[in-house]
This record gives structure tokens, sequence and C-alpha cells, in this order.
């Protein structure tokens, strides 16, 4: 039985509460046993997540909501998400405030030395250090996630008060669309009124992926910014109808940004390392779309010799932009698991490894042209200061940011990032 | 030997007044009395005063001292003096909290060039020289933003090609008058080699005033000389007195259509050109509130591109396009030379430089002071009486319709492929170059991809500023403004949609104001170049939103204070 399978029997053991929502559809809503809805303290934090939106976005005319909570919010616009650029290691350093070789999940896909396979960093103990929900179930306040992705469910799973679990979940994508979503985070203000809530709205990157006019027109990504837009504001609405908007903070970012590439823009390391004598068969590729992670399977004593080699090699093929040796890169801040080398790619490419077919989506993220994203704060309590500001911001500031706003220390093992209150 | 018949008849420039009609150029200056203290100061310091690249905690301080009736600019006479500069918070020097000795002599021109430290940042101070008892006029300067702070706006008047004999310097006056600025932006082409009759006002090329020496410059005493002679330049000297300036050179400092090893207008019987440089070099060295080489100290070096921090909200990359550029295309589409990648605008060393500037994100606007157009000009379509004219003014329409000035980043596309690729291999945002060099006033996108705009990423945008006097489209063409210009115009913008906004006809100076949320250009256009009190008026704003790398038009400037 795999861990991700005993979360979901233990969960299934727990208090489940099914909920009409808003389309008439039936919404489960897990909770901790015991777990009452939230006390008297009115103030609220609420996370939302617009999962791969790219700043300029925003303010693309698409995004009318989103953009006046930006413009009569605080504002970061240096925001920058972290390596490697990708869903699962920037949602952790959310509900962590440490960068992956700490928090233990540097990318959505490793190499698993013990398991000797490679495999998404979806299971609850990759994540080795406390979250962020952890901390605020412990200052007695509940908690709430909001999910979109299996895989982010698979690594948050049990931690908060009240779990959804995406449903329905689109096959291929393996995300609920965000009406699904948003229909959920409504019904479980409404119905649970959590404290603090992390919302993943996965469609606009899920449409970004799949999006074959990526380069040109985007007319699929453009489409979602619009309709995420909308469920923005209507949660927005919910919490000025029900009066929680006066008392809400609401950090509005996303984890990456996107890039898209056309079919004869692809790197593939595998066939170079393969007709290399020292490296064939010694080592593994964890592609993470536009990063490839190398791991050296081969003797310690080759190491430094192999790690060279990948290093050249990748450099070698056009769309490179970048071959790192882990270890001695201190800004990757990756640790052993994000493997031996980091290869990103240019703008406009993508890695598909080991094979040209294995990645034939258009839209990618994880190298460093999808570094920007936007991040700023907004809702009504008074705490929430409007402006904008240069200072630096990134993925690793969520959990200071929100701990901050309700005067929750930093665990034990520390926040990296800082408060953008 | 004196600095130009005009200006050194004894009279104190800043009352110099304009009796006639000036077009031909014969000028008559009239002065009010002068105090003794002026006239001392006048004696002595009679190119004025100016300060320059601001750091939180220094600023350069510069004037030139006339120890002597014979130590003339350029002359080599002269004794050897030292004297003593200060700064203070307040103009009557009560608290002074800065000062320092000098020395100088004929080895450089008898300037004088300080770098004082110990300032706190962002705040407003007073400095002057004194010799012999006597001060200096006062100037008035301001350090940057500590690096760590974030200032709630930057802002730079902006203004290049300031060719004297084509008419007198009302931009400068006009940015003199405003308190709302932080520094001036010199774009290049301060100063023009060309003797009198080469290069004047409109289609006659009549000078409005006279260069001095009256040849064009080409020993160190001609570009000294030259330089004196913009220094003592009424409108000038208010300016340099009342705002740092940050400054880079365009061709015009050394000859026209300068590359690393010579000029369109450097010919064998005016010597080696490398010599030559090294002259108009060391001249702009002694004579400019400029760090070469990091430093104030002159002749330790000719390395001009620079960067300059305004906290977090601005970084300031200043560019060198003329020192080790190859030779500009001569054939561009028959040759296919512009996009050798062995060719080089920038050369190697200052392009990995720019790149680290951009990407390192230390502050949230990327400004580029770019001496040269980078964005990129396709043309099709222009009738050919309109192509020699345009070409005189701005060197885009090649005769045989090439679609690039092979002067400017078109003719070197290998380079600027480098730099967008740069910005969106790094996820660069924010980058907004600021040029000058084409007498004429843009606002423009950088697309990715010129050929898919506007379905490709924007890079970054540009902003260009017109000339303060130098000729435009209309001066060559005889035209009145908003007439021929204007076809041109449209057929530019029509053919290149990326170019949102673009004035051929007008000269005057720019306002750049970065906040958080946007940064702004702001064209200013001045009358007639002829008339010593021209007005200026505002003519149009544009500004790219903060995360965009668009531009949109503004509806009115930001205020003057």
């Amino acid at each position: 039985m795999s861990e991700t399978e005993a979360v979901r029997r233990r969960l299934d053991r727990r208090t489940v509460l099914k909920v009409a929502g808003a389309g008439g559809a039936a919404l489960m809503f897990s909770s901790m046993p015991g777990a009452a809805p939230a006390a008297a303290a009115k103030r609220r934090a609420y996370v939302l997540v617009i999962d791969g939106c790219r700043p300029d976005e925003i303010g693309g005319g698409r995004m009318p909501t989103v953009k006046a909570l930006r413009d009569r919010g605080l504002w970061y616009p240096r925001a920058r998400s972290l390596p490697v650029f990708e869903t699962l290691p920037n949602h952790v350093m959310m509900m962590t405030g440490v960068k992956p070789d700490r928090s233990g999940v540097p990318a959505n896909e490793i190499y698993d030395r013990s398991l000797r396979a490679v495999r998404k960093m979806d299971r609850p103990s990759d994540v080795r250090v406390a979250t962020l929900i952890e901390q605020v179930n412990r200052s007695g306040r509940t908690t709430g996630t909001v999910l979109s992705k299996e895989y982010l469910y698979g690594v948050f799973s049990a931690r908060a008060t009240h779990r959804w679990e995406p449903f329905p979940v689109v096959p291929i994508s393996g995300h609920a669309p965000d009406a699904f979503t948003m229909d959920a985070a409504t019904a479980m203000v409404k119905q649970f009124d959590p404290h603090f809530m992390f919302v993943n709205l996965g469609s606009v990157d899920r449409m970004g992926h799949m999006d074959l006019t990526g380069t040109t027109l985007r007319a699929a990504r453009t489409s979602a910014l619009g309709r995420v837009d909308n469920e923005i504001k209507k949660f927005v609405d919910l919490l000025k109808a029900t009066g929680r908007w006066q008392h809400s903070l609401i950090v509005v970012l996303a984890d990456h940004s996107m890039d898209w590439s056309t079919p004869d823009k692809v790197v593939s390391l595998a066939p170079l390392y393969d007709a290399d004598p020292m490296l064939a068969g010694r080592y593994v590729i964890a592609d993470n779309g536009g990063a490839d992670l190398v791991y050296w399977t081969g003797s310690a004593s080759e190491k430094t010799a192999a790690i060279a080699t990948m290093r050249r090699l990748a450099m070698s093929h056009d769309g490179v932009l970048a071959a790192h040796d882990r270890a001695a890169t201190s800004w990757l801040r990756l640790g052993a698991r994000g493997g031996d080398v980091v290869v990103f790619c240019k703008a406009g490419w993508r890695f598909s490894d080991p094979g040209l077919l294995d990645n034939p989506i258009p839209g990618n993220h994880g190298h460093p042209a999808t570094r920007p994203i936007p991040f700023f704060l907004s809702g009504g309590h008074p705490r929430v200061d409007h402006g904008v500001r240069t200072a630096w911001a990134s993925t690793i500031d969520v959990a200071p940011t929100v701990g901050a706003f309700f005067g929750i220390a930093a665990p034990r093992t520390g926040w990296e990032g800082r408060s953008r209150l | 030997m004196t600095d130009s018949p005009a200006l050194t008849d004894g009279t104190f420039p800043r009352r110099a007044v304009l009796a006639g009609g000036a077009a031909a150029g014969a000028l008559a200056l009239t002065g009010a009395a002068q105090s003794p203290t002026e006239a001392a100061a006048n004696r002595y310091f009679k190119h004025g005063v100016a300060s320059g690249d601001p750091l939180p905690h220094a600023v350069v301080l510069w004037t030139r001292l006339t120890p002597t009736a014979a130590a003339t600019p350029g002359s080599g006479q002269g004794p050897g003096a030292h004297g003593t500069w200060q700064v203070a918070t307040d103009q009557a020097f009560r608290h002074v909290v800065s000062q320092g000795s000098w020395q100088t002599g004929p080895r450089r021109d008898h300037t004088i060039k300080v770098d004082a430290t110990g300032l706190a940042p962002a705040r407003w101070y007073y400095y002057r020289f004194r010799y012999r008892g006597v001060s200096s006029r006062v100037g008035r300067t301001r350090t940057a933003p500590a690096t760590d702070a974030s200032p709630a706006n930057v802002r730079f008047g902006v203004v290049s090609c300031a060719n004297l004999q084509a008419g007198w310097f009302s931009a400068y006056r006009h940015l003199a008058k405003r308190d709302d600025l932080h520094a001036i932006l010199h774009l290049g082409d301060y100063l023009y080699e060309y003797g009198p009759g080469e290069y004047g006002y409109g289609q006659g090329n009549v000078d409005v005033r006279r260069h001095v020496p009256a040849h064009e410059m080409i020993s160190l005493a001609d570009y000294r000389r030259r330089h004196a002679q913009y220094k003592r330049d009424a409108d000038l000297q208010s300016l340099h007195a009342r705002y740092p300036f940050i400054v880079t050179w365009d061709d015009h400092e050394s000859a026209n259509d300068a590359w690393s090893g010579g000029a369109e207008n450097h010919q064998p019987a005016e010597g080696v050109w490398s010599a030559r440089r090294a002259r108009a070099h060391r001249a702009y060295d002694e004579w400019m509130p400029v760090r070469m080489n990091g430093t104030a100290a002159p002749g330790d070096g000719t390395r001009l591109f620079r960067r300059l921090r305004f906290g977090k909200l601005a970084e300031l990359s200043m560019l060198d396009l003329r020192t080790y550029r190859s030779k500009q295309a001569a054939y561009p589409l028959v040759d296919g030379s512009v996009s050798d990648p062995d060719r080089s605008i920038a050369g190697d060393v200052q392009l990995a430089w720019l790149k680290t500037s951009l990407s390192q994100h230390r502050a949230l606007w990327k400004v580029v002071g770019n001496p040269v157009m980078i964005t990129p000009i396709t043309l099709g379509g222009l009738p050919a009486d309109l192509i020699d004219p345009v070409n005189d003014v701005t060197g885009l329409l090649p005769a045989d319709g090439a679609p690039y000035n092979v002067d400017q980043w078109d003719g070197y596309t290998h380079d600027r492929r480098q730099i967008f690729r740069h910005l969106r291999d790094h996820g660069v945002e924010n980058t907004v170059f600021v040029t000058g060099d084409i007498h004429s006033a843009w606002a423009a996108e950088l697309p990715a991809d010129k050929a898919l705009y506007p379905l490709t990423q924007t890079v970054g945008v540009e902003f260009v500023t017109t000339s303060v006097t130098s000729n435009n489209l209309k001066d060559i063409l005889g035209a009145p403004r908003r007439t021929a210009s204007l076809a041109v115009e449209g057929i530019l913008t029509a053919a290149n949609r990326h170019v949102k906004y673009l004035n051929f006809d007008d000269h005057g100076f720019s306002i750049l104001d970065l906040t958080a949320r946007r940064a702004q250009m702001d064209y200013y256009v001045v009358g007639d170049r002829t008339s010593r009190t021209a007005g200026a008026t505002w003519t149009a704003s544009w500004a790219t939103a903060t995360g965009t790398q668009k531009v949109h038009p503004v509806s009115r400037p930001v205020s003057a204070g």
C-alpha cells in the first residue's frame, strides 16, 4: 500500500461531510475528528494560488477582479518563484517558509534513490519541516485546504482541519476545474469557516500546459484567465456579503509562471548521455518540463568527472540555458534530492526526457523564464496595507506573512521568508 | 586665446540676452552690472560648477579654474594651483558636511574634479569651490537613495544632441527651472566636433552660434576648447549648477559615426584614430562630472559604462556604444554583416556586464542609458524623395531600402538578439531603454520576435528623447512642423506596429519619472532654436505599467513641482 493510499484510508475513517455545492454537485469534505467550525475570533486569512499565472496576464484585460484587488492592495511587483520553478516545491515553500534543501521538496519529479525510480513528490512525508497549516492548528485555530491538483492534495493531505479532495478531476490534467475548486472553497467558508484556508486554482496552469497556441494567441490560456477571475470575484463577493471581508487577509500569488514552446524546440539529454561511455546506463533524469534534474548513479569515485561531463554535454545542446552542479551552486538550495546536475532550458524551449516524445505539452515551467509571479496582499483587514512595495518577495514569504497576521511565531525549524504585511 | 567672441567679451553669461535675430549667427550680447563677488567668481570659475554620478554617500563635483588670464582652455598655460571645496546642507554653508582640497594645473587643463564622500542618501546638498578667498558659484546636487531604500519616485530630466551651432539650449534652461528632478540623464552628443558652417541650423547649416575653435576638433587643445565653450553656455551652466548629471557619450564627443577603429568624420590626414579618440576621451574625463573607470581622477582609464542604483526602485546602466563597436556595415542587405555574430556594438565585456545588470534583479526598474536606438525598425513604402531627408536626421533609411540603421542596434542584430533573449530566458521584467541620438521622440515596445508582433512576447520598452537643438526631419526638409513629417511617421509606425509614438519634428527634452507602478516619459518641445528665450510646452506622455512590457499613452505630464 502506498503512502498516499494509506493517507486516503486514514482520511476515510475521519469525519466526512457531504455538502451541496453552488452548482448542485455534492462536495465531499473530510475533517479531523471532533473538529468544530471556527471559534468566534473573526480574523481570517486566505491564500489563493492562481497556479501558473504570469504577472503580465493580470494587467492584460482578462482579469479585472484580480487586477482591482492588486491595485487596491499591497503589490510586490518584484516577486519571484524559486527553483525549481514548479508547483510542488513552491506550494511547499509557501506553507513551510523555507527553501527546498530544508523543506525536502525540490521539484515536482525527482529520482528517489531508495526506490530507484522517478516519482512525484506528493507524499506527506516528503515535507520534512512543520507547515504553516499545522502551526495554525496548534494555535487553536482551524484550517482548510482546497487544492485543485491531486498531487497537492497528496502532499498536504491530512494536515488541515478541513480538506476538500479535488473532484471531479479532469483526466490527464489531474486537476479539478476552477469552478469546482472555488465552489468547494466557498462551501468550506460557509460550512466550516476556517481561520486559514489554502486554495490552489489549477485551470490557468493546466490550460497553459495544453495550449497549442501558447507561443502566439494563447487562446485556451486566455479563456482560463477570464474564468478564474470570475471565480475569484465570487469568493470576494462572498466575503463581502457575509461580513468577512473587513476581517480578512487574502494573499494572491502564483507558484510559477508559464512559457510555451513549439515541437521543434525540444531538448532531450538522454541520447547525448547514452552515447557517452562514462554516463551510459549510470544516470537518471527527472524531467520537470523546463528543468531536467540529472542524477549520477555510478560510483562515487567517478562522480566529479561525471558531473562535469553531464554539464558539458548539456551545454552543447541547443536550447539549454545553464547546467549547474547542484551541490556547488549555492543559490539553488535544492538539497540532495534535487539531483547532481540541474539543467535549465531557454525561453521557448522544453525538456523531453528520456525520449523526444515523452513531453509533448507546449506549455512548461521550471526554467528561469518562468520565475516572475504575481504576489499581492488584499482583503479588508486593517493590517493589510495598500500600495506597491519594491522589496523582493517570494513564495517562501507566505508562511511568515500569514504567521505575522495571526501572531504565530516561526516554528523551531525557522522561516527563511519574511512577512510581507 | 578666447573661448568665443560671443561669450567671452567680459560679460557674465547669465546676464546675456539676445539683441536681435540670431539665425544669421551675428549675435550681440549685453550684460548687467556684476557685484565684486560675482566678478571675482567669474574670473576664476568662469566655466561654472557641475556635479554628477550620484551615489548614496558620494557625488562627483566639478569646476574649472582660470587662475590667470593666460590660462585659457587648451592653452597649456597657467600655473599650478590649489584650493578647497565644501559641501553643505544649506546654501549659506553654515552646516558644512564634507570638505577637502584640490590641486590642478595645465596638465589637466585646470579642471577640478573631486569625489565628495561622507554624504547622506537622498539629500540635497550645496557645494562650492574656493580659490584665493574667492568662492565659485554655489551648485546644488543630490545624492542617490540608499541601496535598500524604496523611494516613492525617481525623476530624471532626459536630454541628448545639443549642437551649439544649431541654436540656443532652451531645453536646458527649462529643465533648470524645474524643482522636481533628481538628476539629468545626458545620453550623448553633449557637444559636436564640427567647425563653423559644417553643421548648423536647418537646411542651410546656418550657425546660430559659431563653434570654437573655428574648425573641426581634432587636437587635445581643440577638444578642450570646445568643451570650454559649451561650459560657458548660460543655460547649460544653470542646469549643471542645479542638478547632478549622469552622462554617456555618443559619437560627436569624438567624431561622427565613431566606431572602435575610426569614424565617418575622421580622415587619414587627421592622424591616427586611436590617438584622436584618446584625446577626446581625455578632454571628456577632464571636463565632465563623471566617474570614468569608477573614479573622479582623470587619466586613470576610460571605461564609461557603469551602474547607478536608486534604491530598490531603479538601477541605471549607462552604456558606451562607441568605444568597442565594430565598424558599421556599409551595405547591410548585400553583405549581411549586420547579423554577423563576430560584430558587436557593445563589445563582449560590456555586453556581459549589461546582461548581469539586467538579470541580477537588484531593483524594480532596469533602466538602460542607451546612446542609440535598440527598437528594431523595418521600413517599407516610403517615397524615395523622403529617404534622404530622413536619413540625414536618423540614418534610419539606407537608400537601398534596407530595414535598419546600421549605426544603431539595427546594425548589430546579434548583440540585440543576445540582450532580448537574455531578458526572456531569465524572466527579466521592467526593462526600460532610454535613448537619444536620432533627434526625434519615440515610445516603443521591444518585441522578442518582431515579425510576430503583437502575437509575441515583449521584453521591454524604449523611450527616445529628441534633440536639444540638432536638426530633425522638418529642419532638413525645410517644411513646417506637422506637415511632411506626418507622412513619414505614419509609414514608419504602420510598418512597425510596436512603435507607438513618433515625433520627427520637435526639439526639446523629456522627463522620465519612475514609480513602483509605472515608468512615464513626458515629452516637451521648445520653440524656435534661434531664440534665446524660446518657451517649452508639453506635447505627449507615454508610460509602461509595471510588469507589462507595454507602453500606453498618458493624458498629462507629471507635475513639475
